[in-house]
Protein backbone atom coordinates (compact mmCIF):
# COMPACT_ATOMS: atom_id res chain seq x y z
CA UNK A 1 0.00 0.00 0.00
CA UNK A 2 2.09 3.46 -1.22
CA UNK A 3 -0.51 5.75 -0.33
CA UNK A 4 -2.14 5.95 3.24
CA UNK A 5 -4.88 7.92 4.63
CA UNK A 6 -3.19 10.29 7.02
CA UNK A 7 -5.32 11.27 10.32
CA UNK A 8 -4.01 13.69 13.25
CA UNK A 9 -5.71 12.64 16.34
CA UNK A 10 -5.65 15.33 19.29
CA UNK A 11 -6.62 13.83 22.90
CA UNK A 12 -5.62 14.33 26.30
CA UNK A 13 -6.99 11.49 27.99
CA UNK A 14 -4.08 8.67 26.59
CA UNK A 15 -6.20 5.62 27.38
CA UNK A 16 -8.59 6.77 24.49
CA UNK A 17 -5.43 7.82 22.38
CA UNK A 18 -4.01 4.97 22.61
CA UNK A 19 -7.83 3.19 21.77
CA UNK A 20 -8.11 4.95 18.62
CA UNK A 21 -4.30 4.88 17.39
CA UNK A 22 -4.81 1.30 17.65
CA UNK A 23 -7.71 1.10 15.29
CA UNK A 24 -6.94 3.18 13.10
CA UNK A 25 -3.64 1.38 12.39
CA UNK A 26 -5.31 -1.68 11.56
CA UNK A 27 -6.54 -0.50 8.76
CA UNK A 28 -4.80 2.21 5.77
CA UNK A 29 -4.42 4.57 8.28
CA UNK A 30 -1.25 6.29 9.33
CA UNK A 31 -1.87 8.23 12.65
CA UNK A 32 -0.32 11.15 14.09
CA UNK A 33 -1.10 11.82 17.94
CA UNK A 34 -1.63 15.04 19.94
CA UNK A 35 -2.27 15.56 23.69
CA UNK A 36 -3.19 19.41 23.59
CA UNK A 37 -4.22 21.61 21.04
CA UNK A 38 -1.27 23.58 20.36
CA UNK A 39 0.85 20.20 19.20
CA UNK A 40 -2.57 19.25 17.29
CA UNK A 41 -2.33 22.79 15.40
CA UNK A 42 1.03 22.73 14.63
CA UNK A 43 0.67 18.94 13.38
CA UNK A 44 -2.43 19.91 11.00
CA UNK A 45 0.01 22.41 9.73
CA UNK A 46 2.75 20.64 9.30
CA UNK A 47 1.48 16.90 8.40
CA UNK A 48 -1.29 18.40 6.27
CA UNK A 49 -3.86 15.35 7.05
CA UNK A 50 -6.62 14.04 5.15
CA UNK A 51 -8.97 13.59 8.52
CA UNK A 52 -9.04 15.38 11.83
CA UNK A 53 -10.28 13.93 15.04
CA UNK A 54 -10.72 16.46 17.71
CA UNK A 55 -11.71 16.34 21.50
CA UNK A 56 -12.97 19.48 22.86
CA UNK A 57 -11.75 19.45 25.96
CA UNK A 58 -7.68 20.35 25.82
CA UNK A 59 -5.89 21.17 28.69
CA UNK A 60 -4.11 24.54 27.05
CA UNK A 61 -7.33 25.40 24.84
CA UNK A 62 -11.10 25.27 23.74
CA UNK A 63 -11.58 22.28 21.05
CA UNK A 64 -14.01 25.24 19.21
CA UNK A 65 -10.97 27.60 18.71
CA UNK A 66 -9.31 24.63 17.05
CA UNK A 67 -12.13 23.86 14.69
CA UNK A 68 -12.40 28.08 13.93
CA UNK A 69 -8.30 28.44 13.55
CA UNK A 70 -7.85 25.03 11.32
CA UNK A 71 -11.12 26.55 9.02
CA UNK A 72 -9.43 29.34 8.07
CA UNK A 73 -6.99 27.46 6.10
CA UNK A 74 -8.28 23.76 5.00
CA UNK A 75 -11.85 22.19 4.77
CA UNK A 76 -9.94 19.07 6.13
CA UNK A 77 -13.19 17.24 7.48
CA UNK A 78 -12.38 17.30 10.98
CA UNK A 79 -14.60 14.74 13.35
CA UNK A 80 -15.19 15.89 17.25
CA UNK A 81 -15.04 13.42 19.72
CA UNK A 82 -16.31 14.83 23.06
CA UNK A 83 -17.83 13.67 25.95
CA UNK A 84 -20.65 17.24 26.44
CA UNK A 85 -23.36 15.99 25.75
CA UNK A 86 -25.27 19.29 25.96
CA UNK A 87 -27.21 19.67 22.35
CA UNK A 88 -25.79 23.65 22.57
CA UNK A 89 -22.27 22.25 22.55
CA UNK A 90 -22.73 20.11 19.01
CA UNK A 91 -24.63 22.33 17.29
CA UNK A 92 -21.80 25.19 18.70
CA UNK A 93 -18.97 22.74 17.08
CA UNK A 94 -21.21 21.68 13.82
CA UNK A 95 -21.81 25.38 12.96
CA UNK A 96 -17.93 26.44 13.41
CA UNK A 97 -17.45 23.75 10.46
CA UNK A 98 -16.90 20.35 12.11
CA UNK A 99 -18.11 17.75 9.98
CA UNK A 100 -19.51 15.08 12.44
CA UNK A 101 -19.66 14.50 16.26
CA UNK A 102 -19.23 11.37 18.12
CA UNK A 103 -20.17 11.15 21.80
CA UNK A 104 -18.17 9.67 24.18
CA UNK A 105 -18.06 6.86 24.88
CA UNK A 106 -18.80 5.18 21.78
CA UNK A 107 -17.76 1.83 19.51
CA UNK A 108 -15.06 1.33 16.95
CA UNK A 109 -17.85 0.32 14.10
CA UNK A 110 -19.26 3.45 14.50
CA UNK A 111 -16.04 5.79 15.00
CA UNK A 112 -15.02 3.74 11.22
CA UNK A 113 -18.01 4.33 9.86
CA UNK A 114 -17.86 8.04 10.51
CA UNK A 115 -14.31 8.78 9.62
CA UNK A 116 -15.31 6.82 5.84
CA UNK A 117 -17.71 8.93 5.80
CA UNK A 118 -16.49 12.10 6.18
CA UNK A 119 -13.75 11.02 3.54
CA UNK A 120 -16.56 10.49 1.11
CA UNK A 121 -17.83 13.68 1.91
CA UNK A 122 -14.49 15.34 0.97
CA UNK A 123 -14.44 13.29 -2.14
CA UNK A 124 -17.96 14.24 -2.94
CA UNK A 125 -17.47 18.03 -2.55
CA UNK A 126 -14.76 17.75 -5.09
CA UNK A 127 -16.46 15.69 -7.40
CA UNK A 128 -20.07 16.72 -6.96
CA UNK A 129 -22.18 14.01 -7.94
CA UNK A 130 -25.28 14.71 -9.54
CA UNK A 131 -27.38 11.62 -8.11
CA UNK A 132 -28.09 10.42 -5.06
CA UNK A 133 -29.34 6.97 -5.20
CA UNK A 134 -29.82 4.84 -1.73
CA UNK A 135 -32.43 1.96 -1.39
CA UNK A 136 -35.51 3.13 -3.43
CA UNK A 137 -34.90 6.84 -3.35
CA UNK A 138 -32.97 8.20 -5.94
CA UNK A 139 -32.41 12.47 -6.42
CA UNK A 140 -31.61 13.21 -9.56
CA UNK A 141 -30.01 16.73 -9.06
CA UNK A 142 -29.90 17.85 -12.42
CA UNK A 143 -33.08 17.15 -13.64
CA UNK A 144 -34.48 18.36 -9.91
CA UNK A 145 -36.51 15.30 -9.95
CA UNK A 146 -37.22 12.55 -7.15
CA UNK A 147 -38.50 8.94 -7.75
CA UNK A 148 -39.19 6.77 -4.42
CA UNK A 149 -39.18 2.90 -5.81
CA UNK A 150 -39.62 3.80 -9.18
CA UNK A 151 -42.44 6.34 -8.56
CA UNK A 152 -42.19 10.06 -8.91
CA UNK A 153 -42.33 11.79 -5.51
CA UNK A 154 -44.04 15.34 -5.55
CA UNK A 155 -42.34 17.33 -3.65
CA UNK A 156 -43.01 21.13 -3.34
CA UNK A 157 -40.02 23.80 -3.71
CA UNK A 158 -39.04 24.37 -0.44
CA UNK A 159 -39.24 20.36 0.33
CA UNK A 160 -37.08 19.85 -3.15
CA UNK A 161 -34.81 22.47 -1.40
CA UNK A 162 -34.29 20.99 1.90
CA UNK A 163 -34.06 17.27 0.84
CA UNK A 164 -31.76 18.00 -1.86
CA UNK A 165 -29.26 19.91 0.63
CA UNK A 166 -29.58 17.65 2.56
CA UNK A 167 -28.90 15.06 0.17
CA UNK A 168 -26.21 16.45 -1.26
CA UNK A 169 -24.74 16.20 2.22
CA UNK A 170 -25.90 12.81 3.13
CA UNK A 171 -24.67 11.27 6.59
CA UNK A 172 -23.52 14.86 7.63
CA UNK A 173 -25.92 16.60 10.52
CA UNK A 174 -26.82 19.40 9.43
CA UNK A 175 -28.36 21.58 12.52
CA UNK A 176 -31.37 23.60 12.50
CA UNK A 177 -30.02 26.60 11.75
CA UNK A 178 -28.14 26.08 9.06
CA UNK A 179 -30.94 24.77 7.10
CA UNK A 180 -33.03 27.78 8.11
CA UNK A 181 -30.39 29.80 6.86
CA UNK A 182 -30.20 28.02 3.63
CA UNK A 183 -33.61 27.37 2.65
CA UNK A 184 -35.09 30.49 4.43
CA UNK A 185 -32.33 33.68 4.14
CA UNK A 186 -30.39 34.47 6.84
CA UNK A 187 -32.98 37.40 8.41
CA UNK A 188 -35.51 34.28 9.37
CA UNK A 189 -36.45 34.11 13.13
CA UNK A 190 -34.81 31.71 15.55
CA UNK A 191 -38.19 30.10 15.51
CA UNK A 192 -37.73 26.74 13.40
CA UNK A 193 -41.30 25.30 13.72
CA UNK A 194 -41.63 25.92 10.09
CA UNK A 195 -38.67 23.58 9.20
CA UNK A 196 -39.68 20.97 11.36
CA UNK A 197 -43.42 20.82 9.81
CA UNK A 198 -41.66 21.00 6.46
CA UNK A 199 -39.80 18.04 7.19
CA UNK A 200 -42.95 16.14 9.02
CA UNK A 201 -44.49 16.55 5.11
CA UNK A 202 -41.33 15.39 3.35
CA UNK A 203 -41.39 12.33 5.66
CA UNK A 204 -44.75 11.65 4.49
CA UNK A 205 -44.15 11.55 1.15
CA UNK A 206 -40.82 9.60 1.34
CA UNK A 207 -40.82 7.31 4.52
CA UNK A 208 -42.97 4.22 4.78
CA UNK A 209 -43.52 4.17 8.66
CA UNK A 210 -42.45 8.16 10.23
CA UNK A 211 -41.90 6.28 13.68
CA UNK A 212 -39.33 4.04 12.11
CA UNK A 213 -37.71 6.12 8.91
CA UNK A 214 -35.44 4.78 6.28
CA UNK A 215 -34.09 7.86 4.55
CA UNK A 216 -33.60 11.00 6.39
CA UNK A 217 -32.95 10.71 10.50
CA UNK A 218 -33.83 13.63 13.40
CA UNK A 219 -30.75 14.22 15.83
CA UNK A 220 -32.62 15.23 18.65
CA UNK A 221 -31.85 18.55 19.56
CA UNK A 222 -29.14 19.33 16.76
CA UNK A 223 -30.92 18.74 13.29
CA UNK A 224 -31.32 16.02 10.40
CA UNK A 225 -29.58 13.74 8.45
CA UNK A 226 -29.90 11.85 5.59
CA UNK A 227 -28.83 8.24 5.04
CA UNK A 228 -25.35 7.31 3.65
CA UNK A 229 -24.86 4.02 3.41
CA UNK B 1 -47.95 59.32 71.40
CA UNK B 2 -47.11 56.08 69.66
CA UNK B 3 -43.47 56.35 68.80
CA UNK B 4 -42.33 56.41 72.28
CA UNK B 5 -44.18 52.82 72.52
CA UNK B 6 -41.74 49.50 72.54
CA UNK B 7 -43.03 46.27 70.63
CA UNK B 8 -42.30 43.35 72.40
CA UNK B 9 -40.20 42.36 69.53
CA UNK B 10 -37.24 43.98 69.19
CA UNK B 11 -35.89 42.99 66.43
CA UNK B 12 -39.16 44.40 64.29
CA UNK B 13 -36.81 47.11 61.93
CA UNK B 14 -37.06 50.86 61.98
CA UNK B 15 -38.88 50.26 58.75
CA UNK B 16 -41.59 48.65 59.94
CA UNK B 17 -42.08 50.88 62.74
CA UNK B 18 -42.36 53.34 60.40
CA UNK B 19 -44.87 51.48 57.75
CA UNK B 20 -46.78 50.41 61.76
CA UNK B 21 -46.98 53.90 62.55
CA UNK B 22 -48.13 55.17 59.25
CA UNK B 23 -51.09 52.62 58.41
CA UNK B 24 -52.36 53.39 62.47
CA UNK B 25 -52.45 56.78 61.82
CA UNK B 26 -54.23 56.95 58.12
CA UNK B 27 -56.87 54.10 59.83
CA UNK B 28 -57.41 56.12 62.81
CA UNK B 29 -57.56 59.57 60.46
CA UNK B 30 -60.42 57.44 58.30
CA UNK B 31 -62.18 56.30 61.29
CA UNK B 32 -62.38 59.90 62.84
CA UNK B 33 -63.23 61.34 59.43
CA UNK B 34 -66.19 58.60 59.16
CA UNK B 35 -67.57 59.67 62.68
CA UNK B 36 -67.32 63.23 62.46
CA UNK B 37 -69.65 62.81 59.58
CA UNK B 38 -72.23 60.20 61.17
CA UNK B 39 -71.43 62.44 64.36
CA UNK B 40 -72.88 65.28 62.27
CA UNK B 41 -75.68 63.59 60.96
CA UNK B 42 -77.45 61.68 63.23
CA UNK B 43 -75.50 62.20 67.08
CA UNK B 44 -75.40 58.12 67.73
CA UNK B 45 -72.41 57.30 69.06
CA UNK B 46 -72.63 53.86 68.98
CA UNK B 47 -71.97 53.79 65.48
CA UNK B 48 -69.01 55.79 65.81
CA UNK B 49 -67.64 53.21 68.52
CA UNK B 50 -68.43 50.44 66.06
CA UNK B 51 -66.37 52.37 63.49
CA UNK B 52 -63.44 52.81 65.78
CA UNK B 53 -63.35 49.02 66.37
CA UNK B 54 -63.25 48.31 63.10
CA UNK B 55 -60.53 50.82 62.48
CA UNK B 56 -58.64 48.86 65.10
CA UNK B 57 -59.30 45.30 63.92
CA UNK B 58 -57.45 46.51 60.36
CA UNK B 59 -54.50 47.92 62.09
CA UNK B 60 -53.97 45.05 63.67
CA UNK B 61 -54.54 42.99 60.98
CA UNK B 62 -51.68 44.96 58.62
CA UNK B 63 -48.87 45.90 61.41
CA UNK B 64 -46.66 43.76 63.17
CA UNK B 65 -46.95 42.92 66.23
CA UNK B 66 -49.47 43.38 69.15
CA UNK B 67 -48.57 47.37 69.84
CA UNK B 68 -50.35 49.10 67.52
CA UNK B 69 -53.72 47.59 67.75
CA UNK B 70 -53.81 47.76 71.44
CA UNK B 71 -52.48 51.32 71.27
CA UNK B 72 -55.12 52.35 68.63
CA UNK B 73 -57.78 50.62 70.86
CA UNK B 74 -56.82 53.08 73.85
CA UNK B 75 -56.13 56.09 71.53
CA UNK B 76 -59.84 55.44 70.60
CA UNK B 77 -61.48 55.10 73.46
CA UNK B 78 -60.17 58.23 74.96
CA UNK B 79 -60.70 59.85 71.74
CA UNK B 80 -64.11 59.01 71.14
CA UNK B 81 -64.63 59.88 75.22
CA UNK B 82 -62.89 63.65 74.41
CA UNK B 83 -64.68 64.23 71.15
CA UNK B 84 -67.64 62.56 70.44
CA UNK B 85 -69.38 62.29 74.11
CA UNK B 86 -71.04 64.88 76.60
CA UNK B 87 -69.14 66.71 77.27
CA UNK B 88 -67.41 67.09 74.06
CA UNK B 89 -63.67 68.00 74.19
CA UNK B 90 -63.21 66.74 77.84
CA UNK B 91 -62.10 63.81 79.13
CA UNK B 92 -65.09 62.26 81.50
CA UNK B 93 -64.91 57.96 82.02
CA UNK B 94 -68.06 58.33 85.08
CA UNK B 95 -70.91 59.58 82.72
CA UNK B 96 -73.97 57.15 83.37
CA UNK B 97 -73.86 54.32 81.26
CA UNK B 98 -70.59 55.68 79.17
CA UNK B 99 -67.96 53.61 81.54
CA UNK B 100 -69.39 50.09 80.78
CA UNK B 101 -69.31 50.60 76.81
CA UNK B 102 -65.48 52.47 77.06
CA UNK B 103 -64.88 49.74 78.84
CA UNK B 104 -66.41 46.69 76.79
CA UNK B 105 -64.77 48.56 73.45
CA UNK B 106 -61.49 48.76 75.19
CA UNK B 107 -61.76 45.04 76.07
CA UNK B 108 -63.04 44.02 72.21
CA UNK B 109 -60.79 46.15 70.57
CA UNK B 110 -57.76 45.13 72.59
CA UNK B 111 -59.10 41.46 72.10
CA UNK B 112 -59.37 41.45 68.74
CA UNK B 113 -56.09 42.96 68.12
CA UNK B 114 -54.30 40.38 69.73
CA UNK B 115 -56.38 37.68 68.17
CA UNK B 116 -55.75 38.82 64.69
CA UNK B 117 -51.70 39.19 65.67
CA UNK B 118 -51.63 35.35 67.01
CA UNK B 119 -53.44 34.68 63.96
CA UNK B 120 -50.99 36.14 61.66
CA UNK B 121 -48.07 34.59 63.79
CA UNK B 122 -49.99 30.84 63.21
CA UNK B 123 -50.20 30.98 59.62
CA UNK B 124 -46.62 32.07 59.50
CA UNK B 125 -45.38 29.62 61.35
CA UNK B 126 -47.68 26.58 59.89
CA UNK B 127 -46.08 28.42 56.28
CA UNK B 128 -42.85 27.80 58.02
CA UNK B 129 -43.42 24.01 59.06
CA UNK B 130 -44.80 23.33 55.49
CA UNK B 131 -41.80 24.63 54.46
CA UNK B 132 -39.80 22.52 56.47
CA UNK B 133 -41.72 19.05 55.45
CA UNK B 134 -41.06 19.61 51.59
CA UNK B 135 -37.18 20.37 52.40
CA UNK B 136 -37.39 16.85 54.59
CA UNK B 137 -38.97 15.20 51.96
CA UNK B 138 -36.83 15.97 49.40
CA UNK B 139 -33.94 15.34 50.90
CA UNK B 140 -35.55 12.07 51.74
CA UNK B 141 -36.38 11.88 47.90
CA UNK B 142 -32.52 12.68 47.51
CA UNK B 143 -31.33 10.07 49.93
CA UNK B 144 -33.59 7.20 48.05
CA UNK B 145 -32.23 8.43 45.15
CA UNK B 146 -28.70 8.12 46.11
CA UNK B 147 -29.42 4.43 47.66
CA UNK B 148 -30.43 3.59 44.35
CA UNK B 149 -28.21 4.70 42.36
CA UNK B 150 -24.76 3.49 44.41
CA UNK B 151 -26.84 0.30 44.63
CA UNK B 152 -27.10 -0.08 41.02
CA UNK B 153 -23.79 1.32 39.97
CA UNK B 154 -22.15 -1.67 42.24
CA UNK B 155 -23.95 -4.15 41.11
CA UNK B 156 -22.39 -3.98 37.27
CA UNK B 157 -19.26 -2.84 38.93
CA UNK B 158 -18.66 -5.65 40.66
CA UNK B 159 -19.45 -8.00 37.72
CA UNK B 160 -16.82 -5.99 35.29
CA UNK B 161 -14.00 -6.24 38.48
CA UNK B 162 -14.54 -9.96 38.87
CA UNK B 163 -14.72 -11.00 35.38
CA UNK B 164 -11.74 -8.79 34.58
CA UNK B 165 -9.61 -9.98 37.04
CA UNK B 166 -10.07 -13.93 36.39
CA UNK B 167 -9.29 -12.46 33.06
CA UNK B 168 -6.11 -11.20 34.10
CA UNK B 169 -5.01 -13.68 36.76
CA UNK B 170 -6.93 -17.27 35.04
CA UNK B 171 -6.71 -16.26 31.50
CA UNK B 172 -3.65 -18.37 29.97
CA UNK B 173 -5.90 -21.59 31.49
CA UNK B 174 -9.11 -20.63 29.68
CA UNK B 175 -9.80 -21.44 26.12
CA UNK B 176 -11.12 -18.99 23.49
CA UNK B 177 -14.87 -19.05 24.10
CA UNK B 178 -14.42 -18.44 27.49
CA UNK B 179 -12.36 -15.62 26.80
CA UNK B 180 -15.31 -14.47 24.60
CA UNK B 181 -17.94 -14.86 27.25
CA UNK B 182 -15.76 -12.87 29.55
CA UNK B 183 -15.12 -9.80 27.87
CA UNK B 184 -18.83 -10.30 26.54
CA UNK B 185 -19.89 -9.97 30.32
CA UNK B 186 -17.58 -7.14 30.69
CA UNK B 187 -19.10 -5.34 27.35
CA UNK B 188 -22.51 -5.50 28.57
CA UNK B 189 -22.06 -4.48 32.11
CA UNK B 190 -20.17 -1.45 30.76
CA UNK B 191 -22.92 -0.64 28.33
CA UNK B 192 -25.73 -1.06 31.66
CA UNK B 193 -23.58 1.90 33.85
CA UNK B 194 -23.24 3.98 30.50
CA UNK B 195 -27.05 3.97 30.70
CA UNK B 196 -27.17 4.51 33.95
CA UNK B 197 -25.00 7.69 33.96
CA UNK B 198 -27.25 8.84 30.97
CA UNK B 199 -29.77 8.62 32.78
CA UNK B 200 -28.04 10.89 35.93
CA UNK B 201 -27.28 13.08 33.46
CA UNK B 202 -30.64 13.63 32.18
CA UNK B 203 -32.22 14.40 35.66
CA UNK B 204 -29.76 17.51 35.57
CA UNK B 205 -31.69 18.82 32.87
CA UNK B 206 -34.36 19.04 35.30
CA UNK B 207 -34.83 22.65 36.63
CA UNK B 208 -34.52 21.81 40.58
CA UNK B 209 -36.32 24.30 42.13
CA UNK B 210 -39.23 24.76 40.31
CA UNK B 211 -39.18 20.75 39.17
CA UNK B 212 -40.11 22.04 35.24
CA UNK B 213 -38.19 21.90 31.84
CA UNK B 214 -37.40 23.72 29.07
CA UNK B 215 -40.21 22.67 26.60
CA UNK B 216 -40.04 23.11 22.48
CA UNK B 217 -42.71 22.40 20.55
CA UNK B 218 -41.33 19.06 18.93
CA UNK B 219 -43.03 16.73 16.08
CA UNK B 220 -43.98 13.48 17.91
CA UNK B 221 -42.85 11.16 15.46
CA UNK B 222 -39.28 12.68 15.55
CA UNK B 223 -38.72 12.13 18.86
CA UNK B 224 -40.18 8.28 18.64
CA UNK B 225 -37.59 7.49 15.28
CA UNK B 226 -34.60 8.99 17.28
CA UNK B 227 -35.42 7.00 20.27
CA UNK B 228 -35.75 4.00 17.96
CA UNK B 229 -32.91 4.65 16.33
CA UNK B 230 -31.09 4.68 19.74
CA UNK B 231 -32.15 1.95 20.93
CA UNK B 232 -31.59 -0.39 18.26
CA UNK B 233 -28.15 0.44 18.31
CA UNK B 234 -27.69 0.14 22.05
CA UNK B 235 -29.65 -3.46 21.64
CA UNK B 236 -28.52 -5.42 18.31
CA UNK B 237 -31.24 -7.68 18.03
CA UNK B 238 -34.22 -6.24 19.58
CA UNK B 239 -37.67 -5.99 17.66
CA UNK B 240 -39.96 -2.83 18.46
CA UNK B 241 -43.00 -2.71 16.54
CA UNK B 242 -43.76 1.25 16.28
CA UNK B 243 -47.12 2.47 15.30
CA UNK B 244 -48.22 6.62 15.28
CA UNK B 245 -50.98 8.28 14.44
CA UNK B 246 -50.67 9.38 10.42
CA UNK B 247 -51.24 12.75 11.46
CA UNK B 248 -48.73 15.18 12.76
CA UNK B 249 -48.73 16.23 16.12
CA UNK B 250 -46.52 18.66 18.20
CA UNK B 251 -45.90 17.77 21.71
CA UNK B 252 -44.49 20.27 24.42
CA UNK B 253 -41.64 18.93 25.61
CA UNK B 254 -37.81 18.56 26.25
CA UNK B 255 -36.79 16.26 23.64
CA UNK B 256 -34.21 14.34 25.15
CA UNK B 257 -35.78 13.23 27.93
CA UNK B 258 -38.51 12.18 26.53
CA UNK B 259 -36.17 10.08 24.37
CA UNK B 260 -34.66 9.15 27.54
CA UNK B 261 -38.00 7.98 28.48
CA UNK B 262 -39.00 5.46 25.31
CA UNK B 263 -35.13 4.15 25.59
CA UNK B 264 -35.81 3.00 29.32
CA UNK B 265 -38.72 1.62 28.65
CA UNK B 266 -37.98 0.27 25.86
CA UNK B 267 -35.27 -1.22 27.47
CA UNK B 268 -37.18 -2.59 30.00
CA UNK B 269 -39.50 -4.07 28.34
CA UNK B 270 -36.92 -6.15 26.19
CA UNK B 271 -34.80 -7.24 29.49
CA UNK B 272 -37.75 -7.93 31.61
CA UNK B 273 -40.39 -9.56 29.81
CA UNK B 274 -38.07 -12.47 28.49
CA UNK B 275 -39.89 -13.08 25.53
CA UNK B 276 -39.05 -13.20 21.60
CA UNK B 277 -42.27 -11.33 20.79
CA UNK B 278 -41.79 -8.11 19.61
CA UNK B 279 -42.10 -5.01 21.88
CA UNK B 280 -45.07 -2.95 20.81
CA UNK B 281 -45.26 1.20 21.49
CA UNK B 282 -47.96 3.07 19.88
CA UNK B 283 -48.80 6.04 20.58
CA UNK B 284 -52.69 7.37 20.50
CA UNK B 285 -54.14 10.67 21.28
CA UNK B 286 -57.42 11.98 23.27
CA UNK B 287 -58.76 14.75 25.67
CA UNK B 288 -55.82 17.28 24.96
CA UNK B 289 -53.27 14.31 25.64
CA UNK B 290 -50.72 11.93 23.85
CA UNK B 291 -50.54 8.44 25.04
CA UNK B 292 -47.67 6.32 24.23
CA UNK B 293 -48.23 2.66 25.10
CA UNK B 294 -45.09 0.48 25.52
CA UNK B 295 -46.46 -3.41 25.74
CA UNK B 296 -44.66 -5.95 25.97
CA UNK B 297 -45.26 -10.18 25.20
CA UNK B 298 -43.82 -11.53 28.72
CA UNK B 299 -44.35 -12.63 32.05
CA UNK B 300 -45.53 -9.55 33.29
CA UNK B 301 -44.97 -7.41 36.59
CA UNK B 302 -45.50 -9.29 39.91
CA UNK B 303 -48.47 -7.80 41.50
CA UNK B 304 -46.64 -6.89 45.11
CA UNK B 305 -44.16 -4.55 43.09
CA UNK B 306 -47.15 -2.88 40.49
CA UNK B 307 -47.65 0.00 43.80
CA UNK B 308 -43.87 0.56 43.80
CA UNK B 309 -42.18 -0.19 40.75
CA UNK B 310 -41.24 4.12 39.95
CA UNK B 311 -40.08 4.89 43.46
CA UNK B 312 -36.34 3.91 42.51
CA UNK B 313 -36.00 1.19 45.25
CA UNK B 314 -37.24 -2.33 45.58
CA UNK B 315 -40.52 -3.13 47.49
CA UNK B 316 -38.60 -5.38 50.08
CA UNK B 317 -34.88 -5.26 51.08
CA UNK B 318 -34.50 -9.06 49.51
CA UNK B 319 -35.59 -8.08 46.14
CA UNK B 320 -32.87 -5.79 45.46
CA UNK B 321 -29.91 -8.29 44.70
CA UNK B 322 -32.58 -10.79 42.61
CA UNK B 323 -31.04 -9.90 39.58
CA UNK B 324 -28.59 -8.17 38.17
CA UNK B 325 -30.28 -5.94 35.95
CA UNK B 326 -32.70 -4.34 38.21
CA UNK B 327 -35.78 -2.07 37.19
CA UNK B 328 -33.17 0.39 39.57
CA UNK B 329 -33.31 3.91 39.07
CA UNK B 330 -34.44 4.20 35.25
CA UNK B 331 -38.32 3.98 36.11
CA UNK B 332 -38.07 6.51 38.70
CA UNK B 333 -36.05 8.62 36.53
CA UNK B 334 -38.75 8.05 33.34
CA UNK B 335 -42.00 9.15 36.57
CA UNK B 336 -39.32 12.36 37.56
CA UNK B 337 -39.32 13.36 33.88
CA UNK B 338 -42.77 12.92 33.10
CA UNK B 339 -44.36 14.50 36.42
CA UNK B 340 -42.06 17.79 35.37
CA UNK B 341 -43.85 17.65 31.82
CA UNK B 342 -47.28 17.70 33.92
CA UNK B 343 -48.19 14.45 32.33
CA UNK B 344 -48.56 11.08 34.04
CA UNK B 345 -47.13 7.56 33.76
CA UNK B 346 -48.28 4.21 34.89
CA UNK B 347 -47.76 0.27 34.28
CA UNK B 348 -50.08 -2.65 34.47
CA UNK B 349 -50.49 -5.89 33.18
CA UNK B 350 -52.39 -7.29 30.48
CA UNK B 351 -53.30 -11.00 29.48
CA UNK B 352 -50.04 -10.92 27.87
CA UNK B 353 -47.73 -9.55 29.41
CA UNK B 354 -47.22 -6.00 31.13
CA UNK B 355 -47.93 -1.94 29.87
CA UNK B 356 -46.35 1.06 30.58
CA UNK B 357 -48.37 3.93 29.91
CA UNK B 358 -47.34 7.47 29.69
CA UNK B 359 -49.25 10.54 28.73
CA UNK B 360 -48.70 14.15 28.04
CA UNK B 361 -50.44 16.80 27.30
CA UNK B 362 -50.82 18.39 23.58
CA UNK B 363 -49.32 21.88 22.94
CA UNK B 364 -52.15 24.51 22.21
CA UNK B 365 -51.29 24.76 18.58
CA UNK B 366 -51.12 21.04 16.90
CA UNK B 367 -50.97 21.50 13.42
CA UNK B 368 -53.03 19.41 11.36
CA UNK B 369 -50.85 18.17 8.40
Amino acid sequence: MDHKITAVIIEDEKNILGFIETVLSDGSYKTFTAATGTDGLSLITSRCPDIILLDLGLPDMDGLEIIKKVRQFTQTPVIVISARTQEAEKVAALDLGADDYLTKPFGTSELMARIRTALRHSQNSKEAACVYSRGGLVIDFGKRRTTLDGQEVHLTQIEYKLVSLLARQAGKVLTYDYLMRQIWGPYNDSNNQILRVNMAHIRRKLEKNPAEPEYIFTEIGVGYRMRDE
Amino acid sequence: MMIPFKTRRSHLSRQVLLRNFVITIICLMIATLLSTLFFLLSHNTANIAIIYVLAVVIIAQNTAGYGCGIVASLFSVAFINFVFTYPYMELNFILDGYPVTFLGMTIISSLSSTLTTHLKEEIQLSNEREHMLMEAEKEKMRANLLRAISHDLRTPLTSIIGTSTSYLEQGEHMDESQKTHLVKTIAEDAQWLLNMVENLLSVTRINNQTASVNTTLEPLEEVVSAALRRFYKRTPGAKVQARIPDELIMLPMDATLIEQVLINLLENAVYHSGSQTPTSLSVDTDNGFAHFHVRDYGSGISPDRLDTLFDGYPSTPNHSSDSHKGMGIGLSICKTIINAHHGQISAKNHPDGAEFIFSLPLGENTYGS
